[in-house]
């Protein structure tokens, strides 16, 4: 995040104008249409040298599982693909990370689709995304871009509440009181949810 | 602290009349094997609290014009901003509702502690499990003032149906009825009502000693209102109980017109279909006569959003979303529910229009009988899932599909096959669900 990267705004515009080839379906095993390999192959290949065959593996799998993961790789080639980028001199190797650090962060907590279609989700996929290249939106402090990636990012923001003081703590002390048999009791609310 | 609570924990403001009824309820010739104890924890001072409470409630004013939140949100955002981990480390309190991101299930999943605000003692924290309709366990943190509170919304929901409650001393106020293989059952009084007895049942036979000791009970009991869900008042109708309460409450999943009219015509009372989540409580109670569902919380604040997050225009099909609510423990602030409705003003309040909640799902096991949703969530309670769904098709095969740390297939199968029995089509995979919404219990043979 040190270094200043694009406007914000350009890489949201650029989420929103996503064509419908990057939104397809991900091949997983007999399902999906889209080889991911092959498109961060051609990614990788626009930033400078062809990807080493083994750093493609991730980005293809027999697994229904990682649809999600897979569609936002997808989107995030897209995102990534800009002149901006592409003339900033990033290595291939580091973009191919950037996307997979990317989409593994992302992908547990949310509908890879959002990201195109939610505006708090296009804006954190943008942060995640330019974070994990090293920077940070054009005319933010570092301190402002922190602070805003902790307000659209849910995986940033609990680590920030566990590195506040005395708050991890807290939580432990809440888990074992909702954990104990009396806990478990209950109490009477007469009706059922 | 020593875990294991005593009579006294259970029920701090027991009289000798309270203790009477409790006797009557355990040991009734009747009764069912109460597999459980559990009480209201309410102490004096609890006592005043929620009799306060449920006064204010009972009458209170629900209602905001479209597009304008209740002045009582502004100050409830910046309490979240100043106690709770989660949302103080965003620093700058928004003045506006439409500035705070909404939360999600799966935000309360990852660390649900960190919605607990700081001022809330954890020495009489309990809990209530839930799994949800999009598969990920939960534990929501709650309090015993909090669970004694739920009377409010039962008065207000009644009231709407010209039923007021009058149990007291010595008779019956409230039989819970689940209809499940394993079900948390116990008896216990409710102070809020001058002792008036309180029973958790399962229906299921298994907890009798005698199976028509079901219908004797609760004809002996003559509890003034039944509640329970679709599943256990489907139950209800094939026994020959002759009681007819004041009213039956019907809650968790949804309730359908047909099942509906068949319990009116049968109990000759009203049948009030209320919908509830354990992270909020009960937010709203059917009302034909409206169109709808009518509000019954009125510290709860409602948005309908549309996918992008954006409020949507009154008679707006879109997410209802939840700010407020009454558990102290788990303040909720723009709460997308997973759950879908408009919110229509025409009348004098509020009301949720074409509200798409859960349907009940039942399984058929290997012998033909059935197995409830309900009973899935309880015999996996104990197995560190973080989402997992069950689908059961026409010819009876079972896909069960789970997102874990570890591989449980073992322990699954051992579970699911104690339930339905030896099923030689049940496939089990690990799967990441990796944030997809799930459709967590499917039967192509569930019973209409």
């Amino acid at each position: 995040m040190n270094k200043e990267g694009p406007p914000l705004e350009l890489l949201i515009r650029r989420t929103i104008d996503t064509p419908p080839d990057f939104l397809a379906e991900p091949k997983c095993g007999a399902r999906g249409v889209v080889h991911v390999d092959a498109i961060a192959a051609d990614v990788a290949g626009m930033f400078g040298t062809r990807a080493p065959v083994r750093e493609l593996v991730p980005f293809a799998s027999p697994d229904a599982g990682a649809r999600n993961r897979l569609t936002l790789v997808l989107l995030a080639c897209w995102v990534v693909a800009d002149d901006w980028f592409r003339n900033a001199g990033i290595a291939p190797t580091e973009v191919l990370r950037a996307l997979l650090a990317t989409a593994t962060e992302l992908s547990p907590h949310a509908d890879a689709k959002s990201f195109h279609t939610d505006p708090d989700r296009r804006e954190e996929l943008a942060r995640t995304l330019l974070t994990q290249l090293g920077y940070r939106p054009a005319g933010e402090s570092l301190a402002q871009a922190q602070d805003r990636l902790v307000s659209v990012s849910a995986a940033e923001r609990q680590r920030a509440v566990k590195a506040t003081r005395g708050a991890a703590e807290r939580a432990r002390k809440i888990r074992e009181a909702l954990a104990r048999k009396a806990a478990e009791e209950s109490a009477d609310k007469m009706w059922r949810e | 602290m020593n875990n294991e609570l005593t009579d006294a924990d259970r029920y701090p403001t027991l009289s000798e009349r309270g203790r009477h009824m409790l006797g009557f309820l355990q040991q009734h010739s009747h009764a069912p094997v109460f597999r459980n104890h559990a009480g209201n924890r309410l102490t004096s001072d609890d006592l005043i609290r929620v009799n306060a409470f449920i006064a204010e409630t009972v009458s209170a004013k629900i209602g905001w014009h479209p597009g304008k939140q209740p002045p009582w949100v502004t100050e409830f955002i910046a309490r979240c901003y100043t106690d709770v981990p989660w949302y103080r480390v965003l620093g700058a309190v928004p003045q506006k509702l439409e500035d705070v991101r909404p939360t999600t299930r799966a935000d309360l999943a990852r660390d649900v502690a960190l919605f607990v605000p700081d001022n809330v003692a954890l020495d009489r924290l309990i809990n209530f499990r839930t799994s949800g309709t999009t598969g990920h366990p939960l534990l929501i943190p709650s309090h015993p003032v909090v669970a004694a509170s739920y009377l409010a919304f039962h008065k207000r929901a009644l009231r709407r149906f010209g039923v007021e409650l009058r149990a007291g001393r010595g008779s019956v106020g409230v039989a819970l009825l689940g209809y499940q293989r394993q079900c948390f059952t116990y008896a216990s009084v409710i102070p809020t009502m001058d002792e008036a007895g309180y029973v958790k049942l399962n229906l299921y036979p298994d907890d009798w000693r005698d199976a028509d000791d079901r219908a004797r009970y609760l004809n002996a009991l003559k509890p003034e209102i039944f509640s329970g869900d679709p599943l256990s008042f489907a139950a209800l109708l094939e026994l020959p109980v002759t009681w007819k309460p004041q009213a039956l409450v019907s809650t968790s999943m949804t309730l359908t017109p047909v099942l509906r009219a068949r319990l009116e015509a049968r109990f000759e009372c009203p049948v009030l279909d209320v919908y509830s989540m354990s992270e909020s409580g009960p937010i709203a109670v059917a009302d034909p006569s409206a169109g709808g569902h009518m509000l019954l919380q009125h510290t709860l604040f409602v948005e309908i959003l549309d996918e992008a997050g954006k409020l949507c225009a009154p008679g707006v099909r879109g997410e209802i979303t939840l700010t407020g609510g009454f558990n102290f423990c788990l303040p909720l602030l723009r709460y997308r529910t997973g759950d879908y409705a408009a919110l229509d003003f025409g009348g004098p309040e509020p009301v949720l229009t074409g509200l798409s909640g859960r349907l009940p799902v039942r399984f058929r096991a290997v012998d033909g009988t059935w197995v409830n949703s309900i009973d899935v969530n309880h015999a996996l309670r104990d197995l560190p899932l973080r989402q997992f769904q069950l689908h059961q098709d026409a010819s009876g095969a079972m896909q069960f599909d789970y997102d874990a740390e570890d591989v449980l297939d073992e322990a699954i199968a051992q579970r699911l096959h104690s339930l339905v029995g030896p099923l030689s089509s049940l496939t089990i995979t690990r799967t990441r669900f990796e944030g997809t919404k799930v459709v967590q219990y499917a039967s192509a043979l569930t019973p209409s």
